[in-house]
């Protein structure tokens, strides 16, 4: 019996030791992120790198206006002693191997307590397998492939929303155009044809076709094509209402410089995000896309908002204003880092616990979905979007009408 | 070529050294070692001993990393059923590529590798049967052990090291067979094999089939590890040129050239990758390309034929040494020659 | 009339891809080296031509000069560091030396430029021309002229003079060209920094309405290489013609098939052309 107790307060104590660190030192929280830093998504990586970056310093210091955001009081993580969360980084190259290989590194060597990433869907598909398999929780901040979350994974949660809810706002939008007396009828989709293309489009045709919208045109191109212009006098041929568009920024920059080049105007374009929410299309082709429509769930918003705040914290980082991908992002890392402080523990199961149960309302984003709330899926229900409108080479929201900034310009402006 | 007790101290080494750390991330550096090292030895068949430099053998990595998922994803069934049918189909395209292009002499053959595995790869991304750009995923958490789905790295390493000795074993019988001296010849020069009675079409075609069985075992490997396969993880052109640098960086045409080349260059890539990663410059990609052009342009036979040559040197100066010691130590009657 | 027009946009980015791959063919009829890196060359023409443009305010004769002094003097460079030693070399080692140099060339660029997409102004050459009611893409038109003026430029530079005669005396036999006086690796050497100047010019023009970024290297180069193989190895006419067929193959599969074909009609053709007739259309045999 006596040796009993001992060997009892024995493996207390040494549990106590194993637990006792994160007690009284409040050590930092690690939290480990994955996107892609170098090869062609480089610079979407890197960008959503720094918001991240950013969140986690408006978290770990106080800044002024953002005290309205949860953990925007710049003390740390309150119930956990006001410990800071720690960025761990790693770069995937935008290859599925290397993303699980570093998700790994990430969980098994650098202990994170979470995980936030990664940009490509192929990549996501992985990294979370892994994360699955380990039981780590893993917050995609912006893939917008539908299987994702549609594997029965119990550690995989998605803020973003997805292909089915742009392909939705889009639908809704064209009906919208018709009842304002606009043709909306017949939609061209023009895609790029990697996993991110091909998964966008065929949900939007899936929802069209429900809708009793008619594809007149469905066009796969390859990324990497140096010459667009058989797709353009396809589309010239066709004469849709509506283009969307569903590509990244080399191939949706060359479009534009196409459709100026066979003289082309289309109605209405509609741009899937990606490429045409890249600083370096707006830069390249703004004055040829002027009126193009693009999907966003970030608006600057007024002076002095939080969102404003937040922008001028990136701004200062890199140059630039805030895209929408790495805000979104930059929710996943927020939604993460409230989770395990409302679970008050690193430990995985008490973060997934948190997680199951988020319940955010749209006033303590800095996105604009209606809300965080995951289905047994890890799906975020109440993520949302609204559409953006390119007037004199800035995004306006347009749609829907309660997040309107400016009302839409009809038709498709283009080049001077 | 190695003394028995090397060979011993490497087998000892590879058997030993998932257990020796308690790293899950060493674990997995080690399985991604010896998978490298499968699909560069499978490689090595063809571009090293044979000397047909092929830089599209991914087709044959494809294709057996995306059978053991599509029968899971037709079926349900255990990825192992698909290994068998992965092999089935690299072996087909091994013959139907390998008749009509291993006319071509140098570079055309590498080129035609080239196309074909281009080819390859665009009709499955635009195929939505196997999954078109999207791809394929397995079962990620195991249903039962034939699964294959393990969390621990461990049982992967052991699988792949099995592999790569059952086809190293090979290479080294092959290696010393009449089969191997054929080889040999027509690496040396294909008309004056064929003048000698080499049947090099023949030679040719078989090793290619050899390398295509273990280039698709590889990839099976891959898929079953990874859970996921898609047009450019299978069938790109990157994976085809990593085993011919990890052969290269060796020593093409030798036992464990490709071994070494893995030993050094994955560690190194993640290595890199870590300590570079986090600012994104692509600084790895650069240490490659240029240890990639030093081997080529200094030692094309890879870093065992360096230390071959340092090791000759070092004798044949140790042989002189001992000469001249020699020399020196007789008596005059030998002095003055 | 939208036929007239598709045929029209295919003819134009047919010389365009003959415009850069013209250098590539020169090097590979001339000593049997394949040059991975050529699309890496043309990419760099074009930052040399971007950033002559923004810097120095060159207009696009100029920066286009001075692209293609650059790439000659890197073709040069290449020739005789890497090259010269691992020509004489096993097979391996040749394929192996510029597929190292992409690597190198291709992230070195990402490393110092970064990785956005940079471009230049969009009207730099000036709108489209109306032709009938068939629209001319201006820069690309440009680029086809160059194009022809650089396929007859060294077609007579190759033929008529002596330097011409002197690279093609080495092609042919090497030992032989020494024999008669003629320094073969100088003659390489010239051969390389031609290559490389004429894939500088060719990425000045393309920058003008292609976007530019490190890895646009990727996909021209894999299109070099079938205009090259198809055109036949070392016919500069030979890759002027092929590059017109291919482009109008792709803009006609793009319209009637659909854009994906249009990458399978392509390569299918070049395993097609390598198996049945490997010398190409033009090529010596």
């Amino acid at each position: 019996m006596k040796i009993f107790k001992k060997l009892a307060t024995a493996a207390a104590l040494s549990a106590s030791l194993l637990v006792a660190p994160q007690a009284y030192a409040a050590p930092d929280v690690k939290i480990g992120v994955t996107f892609p830093l170098s090869g062609n998504s480089g610079n979407a990586g890197k960008s959503a790198v720094a918001a991240i970056e950013v969140a986690a310093e408006i978290i770990n210091k106080p800044h002024p206006g953002l005290e309205s955001l949860p953990l925007g009081a710049g003390v740390g993580l309150p119930n956990l002693g006001g410990a800071k969360i720690k960025l761990v980084i790693a770069d995937h190259q935008g290859s599925p191997s290397e993303g699980q290989a570093q998700t790994l590194r990430l969980i098994t060597q650098e202990k994170v307590a979470g995980m936030v990433g990664a940009y490509q869907s192929a990549v996501a598909l992985t990294a979370t397998a892994i994360a699955e398999r380990y039981g780590v929780p893993f917050i995609v901040g912006d893939g917008v492939a539908a299987n994702i979350t549609e594997r029965g994974f119990k550690w995989t949660f998605r803020t973003t929303p997805i292909a089915s809810d742009f392909a939705n706002a889009y639908m809704e939008f064209l009906g919208e155009l018709k009842k304002a007396g606009h043709p909306g009828d017949k939609v061209a989709i023009v895609f790029e044809n990697t996993d991110y293309g091909v998964s966008v489009s065929g949900t939007i045709r899936e929802i069209a076709k429900k809708r009793g919208v008619n594809i007149v045109a469905d066009i796969a191109y390859s990324a990497n094509g140096a010459d667009v212009s058989a797709q353009v006098l396809q589309l010239k041929e066709k004469k849709p209402d509506a283009i969307i568009f569903i590509s990244y920024t080399s191939d949706a920059i060359l479009y534009m410089k196409t459709l100026k080049s066979l003289d082309y105007r289309p109605q209405l374009i509609i741009g899937d995000n990606s490429g045409f929410s890249d600083p370096a299309f707006i830069k390249a082709v703004g004055e040829l896309a002027e009126g193009a429509i693009n999907r966003s769930a970030w608006s600057i918003g007024a002076k002095d908002s939080v969102t404003w705040r937040i922008n001028e914290l990136f701004k200062a980082k890199t140059g630039q204003d805030m895209d929408d991908t790495s805000g979104r992002d930059m929710q996943a890392f927020f939604v993460l880092a409230e989770a395990i402080n409302r679970a008050g523990s690193t430990k995985p199961e008490a973060i997934q616990t948190a997680l199951q149960k988020t319940d955010l309302k749209a006033n303590q984003l800095m996105m604009g979905y209606n809300g965080v709330k995951f289905d047994a899926k890890g799906q975020n229900v109440l993520a949302s979007a609204y559409l953006i409108q390119l007037i004199n080479s800035q995004y306006v929201s347009i749609w829907p009408a309660t997040a309107a900034e400016k009302p839409l310009v009809y038709p498709f402006k283009g080049w001077k | 070529m190695m003394r028995r007790s090397g060979w011993i101290a490497l087998a000892l080494v590879l058997v030993l050294f998932p257990l020796s750390f308690d790293n899950p991330y060493y674990e997995q550096l080690g399985s991604l070692v010896l998978l490298a090292a499968i699909s560069a030895s499978a490689w090595n068949l063809i571009g090293g001993y044979a000397g047909q430099v092929s830089v599209g053998n991914a087709v044959f990595f494809g294709a057996g990393a995306y059978m053991p998922l599509l029968f899971y994803k037709l079926w349900e069934v255990s990825p192992l059923y698909g290994f068998p049918a992965g092999i089935a189909v690299s072996v087909a395209i091994a013959i139907v590529i390998g008749i009509p292009t291993f006319r071509l002499s140098g570079h055309y053959f590498s080129m035609a590798t080239i196309a074909v595995a281009e080819l390859i790869r665009i009709v499955v991304s635009n195929w939505d049967f196997v999954g078109a750009s999207i791809g394929l995923t397995g079962p990620a958490v195991a249903r039962d052990w034939t699964d294959l789905v393990f969390r621990s790295s461990i049982p992967y390493y052991y699988m792949f090291l099995t592999v790569l000795t059952v086809l190293l074993v090979m290479t080294y019988c092959i290696e010393r067979s009449r089969f191997g001296y054929y080889l040999r010849a027509l690496r040396s020069g294909e008309r004056a094999a064929r003048s000698l009675g080499v049947p090099v079409s023949r030679c040719k075609l078989y090793i290619f089939i050899l390398s295509a069985v273990f280039t698709s075992l590889a990839g099976s490997l891959y898929a079953i590890k990874f859970g996921f396969a898609d047009p450019a993880s299978g069938f790109g052109i990157l994976v085809s040129v990593n085993m011919v640098i990890v052969a290269a960086l060796g020593g093409a045409g030798r036992l464990l050239g490709p071994l070494l080349g893995a030993v050094i260059l994955i560690p190194l890539q993640s290595e890199t990758n870590t300590l570079f990663g986090g600012g994104g410059t692509g600084f790895t990609y650069i240490l490659y390309g240029g240890i990639i052009m030093l081997i080529a342009r200094f030692e094309p036979g890879g870093l065992l034929e360096l230390w071959e040559r340092i090791r000759d040197r070092r004798a044949s100066r140790r042989a002189v040494a001992l000469k001249e010691a020699l020399a020196a130590s007789l008596p005059n009657s030998q002095a003055g020659r | 009339m939208v036929l007239m027009q598709v045929i029209v946009a295919g003819l134009l980015i047919g010389a365009v891809y003959a415009l850069f791959s013209s250098g590539l063919t020169l090097v590979w009829g001339m000593m049997n080296v394949i040059n991975f890196a050529h699309g890496e060359f043309v990419m760099l023409g074009m930052y040399v031509s971007f950033w002559a443009f923004t810097l120095l305010h060159f207009g696009v004769a100029s920066f286009s000069l001075a692209a293609a002094v650059m790439l000659f003097i890197l073709g040069v460079l290449v020739y005789i560091c890497l090259i010269k030693r691992v020509m004489r070399g096993p097979m391996l080692a040749q394929i192996l030396s510029t597929f190292g140099l992409v690597l190198v060339l291709r992230y070195s660029a990402f490393w110092a430029f970064g990785s956005t997409f940079v471009s230049l102004p969009e009207d730099i050459l000036g709108p489209s021309l109306n032709v009938g009611g068939i629209l001319l893409s201006a820069p690309k038109l440009v680029a086809g002229c160059v194009a022809l003026a650089i396929t007859i430029g060294m077609h007579l530079l190759l033929t008529r003079t002596m330097l011409g005669s002197q690279i093609l005396a080495v092609a042919e036999n090497r030992n032989a060209a020494m024999l008669m006086g003629i320094r073969p690796d100088r003659m390489q050497a010239i051969a390389w920094g031609l290559s490389g100047a004429s894939a500088g010019i060719a990425g000045a023009l393309i920058a003008t309405f292609f976007p530019i970024s490190a890895t646009v290297g990727e996909s021209l180069g894999l299109i070099a290489f079938v205009v090259v193989t198809f055109g036949g190895f070392g016919s500069v006419p030979g890759a002027m013609l092929a590059g017109l067929i291919i482009g109008l193959i792709e803009s006609l599969s793009a319209f009637y098939f659909g854009p994906i074909y249009q990458d399978v009609f392509v390569y299918a053709l070049f395993v097609l052309v390598l198996w049945i007739r490997p010398r190409g259309l033009m090529g010596k045999a």
